[in-house]
């Protein structure tokens, strides 16, 4: 009886330990070879789980519950512009399907379809998390340098070989991600993200397959007709970024924040800039005041938040994120995966926001 | 023996107000919100129940999930942990061993009866739920919606629910073969049943707790909320299957424990 | 010799460290009624209880009917009733649905004559016009009735019966003595296991006395109550008794004298001849309460010294 309790225990962890085999490839054939999986049709369970709090209070709920909840993800992928995504609760489920222009959001529990177009930046969502998706956004601009490959294990019941980028940038907060890729087909499997002061050297973000099949499935299970009688929106979101950027298009960005360089987004509002490369990204936009001011008290008496003359600041894992104010002119906001000094440093480089309706 | 069984447990009032009682929260869950037309804030309270305003057949659902965490499995548990222990205290058992009824005979006997009381009780919570749910909410004859957001049609939905209310009912057979169990163990029936509520109590707290997460897919409660798993579209076999063959170990295991203590026990009661 | 119907040999059941029952060898034979007499805790609830199979043994054999315990308990105790302690029954269903549901509940009782059997029984228990009314309104006299026609469902051959006549009116306790001695005259074995010294010593033919789980005395009740050879001569002066009898009066009390001799007729002679008054005159046989009291130590309730033995 209890030995059969201790095999039952033991069962997942003796799957787990099944020899995987280690193909010998090197570091970036490895990352060329997840690189060029997007087009690899198929279907799969994942499960990411989040070890960040973000102070962020109500703002950007659903951002926080993403990166500190455990989410349970459903994929179908057919291509790059033709997938869906649900994320499974156990009383509902939100569903992302993207097709050639864009993406429907189903909200089962607010019985909400919403639409939005396909932007380069948005606010991540829980797809961003499939170890797919994450995977090769965060190799995609990993140089050789930063890559060092980890051996072989078995993620999702498959073969999947390791490898490491360890961030070169100074101001880097993120110190390794861990990708680990189907060695059949070069889709990441599993995904953990460490860096900062997360407890206990558990990864901040730690996303993986559950299962995963190479087959391709049907148009009609990533296809999205909203339901009768359910809500269809904007995405609002989407909209108030959107808003943010027209009202604040002429602001000049300098080229680099804190030795990070810009980059050119296509499609990014005015008023949002982008820094960095790889793992080590800055992003720096102006909120509106209506935003601001309740993130900025939620901040404040978060702990470890450190407040001086040139904003508030704090970190949460990997995640940096500050404040900037500038009185009545606006506030700039600075969220990226660099420490905190990087961001001190960046705050004091940004000019002034211009005044709102400055066109 | 299985006809004297089940005759025993369907002529005795108090299995009939267990069940009487288990239908009145969700009739009366039903009242209120037909009175009040305030559903749930969504994402919140049991499943299905925000969705029942808009379509009363989603009521069945509803009915299930709103007793399935906790008076579902205490009525199971007060029928299965009586099973025996009621016998013993009653002085009944070493009568009908002495007729002979077999200890084999008599366990199999009431380990039937104790499944026909789970499924007659899952129907009769489902039935009332139909019958509420027609005469208290607005019904769409179209079919309703999938978790998913696609559109199932009356057949789907009529077919996924009876899929539901077999995954429940099997859900509740682990309860019972823990009732059984603790139930051969002891000649109280009321310590049989809050051994075995004690346990799914102990298997919900630990579901919650990361730390015990190496273990959580062994805890009996672990996949009982999969039946809503049926309404998602494509269906999600994955917590279901885990959650059938979780249920087929435990009551395979607990069987085989309360046989083989009650095969050989000294009957003193 | 006629059949074993109960044999044991060397029956023990052991609790921990407490021997409940230690060794018996039962003997009761086709046609007996056996009284098997005990004080509360001496272990007779137990041997029952092992008899039908309910507790299993320590160690030892039963036999019962001739075949090994329990394993042929579904072949042998459908041939056996049986009323165990206190009788129990469901206490919402009538005492016609108790019978019935324990007459289908195991082998040896055709549903087809189910109906008249259960009939037949309720009416040689005198519960026949009871009706519909719930067990749980049953007095508790009644209520015994009912389990000794659950023990006569089947017509058994032999009848385990402990403490039958208990909660019963002395009318009850009447007619439930006449029913087993006709079911006696009829065939049926009949085991009695009763702490009544009363009841045993009126229905018994044969005794066997239990004491702190040993065996103490099994024998014939005629046997145990044989005359002891001498004579008891009631007389108002007993000394004068003791003067004219020299050398074999036993004993004397205020009424009585003890003498020795198994020839009343001859000691009436004498005691006669000498002018000694006598006003009555029998054989001394001994009584069942003094063989089991001589056979037997104190209860096993007293709780005596260091021994402190622990009895259900």
């Amino acid at each position: 009886m209890v030995a059969a309790v201790a095999v039952l225990l033991a069962l997942p962890a003796l799957i787990g330990a099944l020899p995987a085999s280690d193909a010998g490839t090197s570091a970036p054939d490895l990352r060329d070879r997840a690189l060029a999986s997007s087009d690899v049709a198929f279907t799969g369970y994942a499960q990411a789980a989040g070890g960040l709090t973000l102070p962020v209070g109500d703002q950007l709920t659903s951002v926080a519950d993403l990166l500190s909840d455990r989410t349970t993800m459903r994929a179908w992928y057919r291509a790059p512009d033709d997938w869906r995504v649900d994320v499974v609760s156990a009383t509902g489920e939100t569903g992302v399907h993207r097709d050639a222009s864009g993406t429907w959001t189903w909200r089962y529990e607010d019985d909400v379809a919403s639409r939005a177009a396909a932007l380069p930046l948005s606010l991540p969502t829980a797809p961003d998390l499939l170890p797919s998706v994450l995977g090769r956004r965060l190799l995609s601009e990993a140089a050789d340098g930063e890559l060092s490959r980890l051996g072989a294990e078995r993620v999702a019941g498959r073969d999947a070989l390791g490898l490491r980028i360890t961030p070169s940038d100074a101001a880097a907060s993120v110190s390794r991600v861990d990708v680990w890729v189907d060695a059949e087909s070069g889709i990441p499997l599993g995904v953990q993200v460490s860096g900062g002061q997360t407890g206990g050297g558990e990864p901040a973000v730690d996303t993986s397959f559950l299962s995963l099949d190479l087959v391709t499935p049907a148009a009609s299970v990533t296809a999205f007709t909203p339901p009768p009688g359910a809500d269809v929106r904007r995405d609002q979101q989407q909209a108030d970024l959107l808003d943010t950027g027209r009202q604040y298009a002429a602001v000049q960005l300098p080229a680099t924040l804190a030795g990070l360089p810009g980059r050119a987004v296509d499609g990014t509002p005015g008023a949002v800039g982008v820094y960095g490369r790889g793992v080590t990204l800055l992003a720096v936009s102006v909120l509106p005041g209506r935003a601001a001011s309740p993130l900025r008290d939620t901040l404040v008496v978060a702990p470890g938040a450190v407040v001086d003359d040139l904003g508030v600041r704090i970190a949460a894992g990997p995640l940096g994120l500050m404040l900037v104010d500038n009185g009545n002119r606006g506030t700039w906001l600075l969220a990226g995966t660099v420490d905190l000094d990087a961001l001190a440093t960046a705050a004091a480089e940004l000019p002034a926001p211009p005044r709102r309706g400055d066109r | 023996m299985i006809a004297v069984e089940l005759s025993k447990m369907f002529r005795r009032p108090r299995t009939w107000v267990t069940i009487g009682l288990l239908n009145g929260l969700p009739v009366l869950v039903a009242v209120l919100l037909a009175l009040t037309d305030l559903a749930p804030r969504p994402g919140e309270g049991p499943p299905f129940l925000s969705a029942v305003l808009t379509n009363g057949t989603l009521y069945p659902l509803a009915a299930l999930a709103i007793v399935l965490p906790l008076f579902l499995p205490i009525a199971v548990a007060l029928i299965a942990g009586d099973a025996v222990a009621g016998e013993a205290q009653a002085g009944t058992l070493r009568y009908l061993l002495a007729r002979p009824a077999g200890r084999t005979r008599l366990l199999v006997a009431k380990l039937v009866s104790v499944f026909a009381f789970v499924l007659v009780t899952v129907l009769v919570v489902a039935a009332v739920g139909y019958l509420v749910g027609q005469v208290f909410f607005e019904v769409q004859p179209l079919g309703g919606t999938a978790l998913s957001g696609t559109s199932l049609t009356p057949a789907q939905i009529a077919g996924r629910t009876v899929l539901s209310i077999g995954y429940v009912t099997v859900s509740m057979l682990g309860v019972a073969a823990f009732a059984l169990f603790f139930s051969t163990l002891t000649d109280s029936p009321l310590a049989a049943m809050i051994g075995a509520l004690a346990v799914l109590i102990a298997s919900s707290l630990l579901f919650t707790l990361d730390a015990a997460s190496s273990i959580a897919p062994y805890l009996p409660t672990r996949y009982w909320l999969a039946f809503v798993d049926f309404f998602r579209d494509p269906i999600l076999w994955r917590d279901i299957v885990r959650g059938l063959a979780l249920q087929a170990v435990y009551v395979a295991v607990l069987l085989g424990a309360a046989w083989a203590n009650f095969a050989t026990k000294d009957i003193t009661s | 010799m006629t059949a074993a119907v109960i044999a044991t040999q060397g029956l023990v059941k052991r609790y921990g460290q407490v021997r409940a029952v230690d060794g018996i060898d039962l003997d009761v034979r086709a046609g007996d009624v056996y009284g098997f007499l005990g004080a509360n805790g001496s272990g007779k609830t137990t041997t029952v209880r092992m008899l039908l199979g309910l507790v299993l043994p320590t160690s030892g054999e039963v036999q019962l009917l001739g075949e090994r315990m329990p394993k042929a308990a579904r072949r042998v105790l459908p041939r056996v009733g049986a009323l165990i302690e206190s009788p129990a029954a469901y206490g919402h269903l009538s005492g016609r649905a108790n019978l019935t549901l324990l007459d289908a509940a195991g082998p040896g009782g055709s549903r087809r004559t189910r109906r008249p059997r259960v009939d037949e029984v309720l009416e040689q228990v005198g519960l026949a016009g009871v009706g519909r009314r719930p067990v749980k309104a049953y007095s508790l006299g009644m209520r015994q009735r009912l389990g000794l026609a659950g023990a006569l469902l089947r017509r058994p051959e032999l009848l385990v019966l402990d403490e039958p006549t208990n909660g019963l009116d002395p009318q009850g306790i009447h007619e439930v003595r006449d029913l087993l001695l006709e079911l006696h005259r009829a065939g049926t074995t009949v085991f009695l296991s009763s702490h009544l010294l009363a009841e045993v010593e009126q229905l018994c033919s044969r005794v066997g006395v239990l004491d702190r789980g040993r065996l103490v005395l099994q024998d014939d009740l005629a046997t145990l109550t044989a005359p002891t050879g001498a004579t008891v001569v009631e007389t108002p002066d007993p000394q004068r008794v003791r003067a004219a009898l020299d050398g074999r009066v036993l004993s004397t009390d205020g009424v009585r004298a003890i003498v020795r001799g198994a020839d009343p007729a001859e000691v009436n002679a004498a005691l006669v001849a000498a002018g000694v008054p006598v006003t009555g005159l029998a054989l001394q046989r001994p009584s069942l309460e003094e063989v089991v009291l001589a056979a037997a130590g104190g209860s096993a309730d007293r709780v005596d010294g260091t021994e402190g033995r622990t009895r259900r």
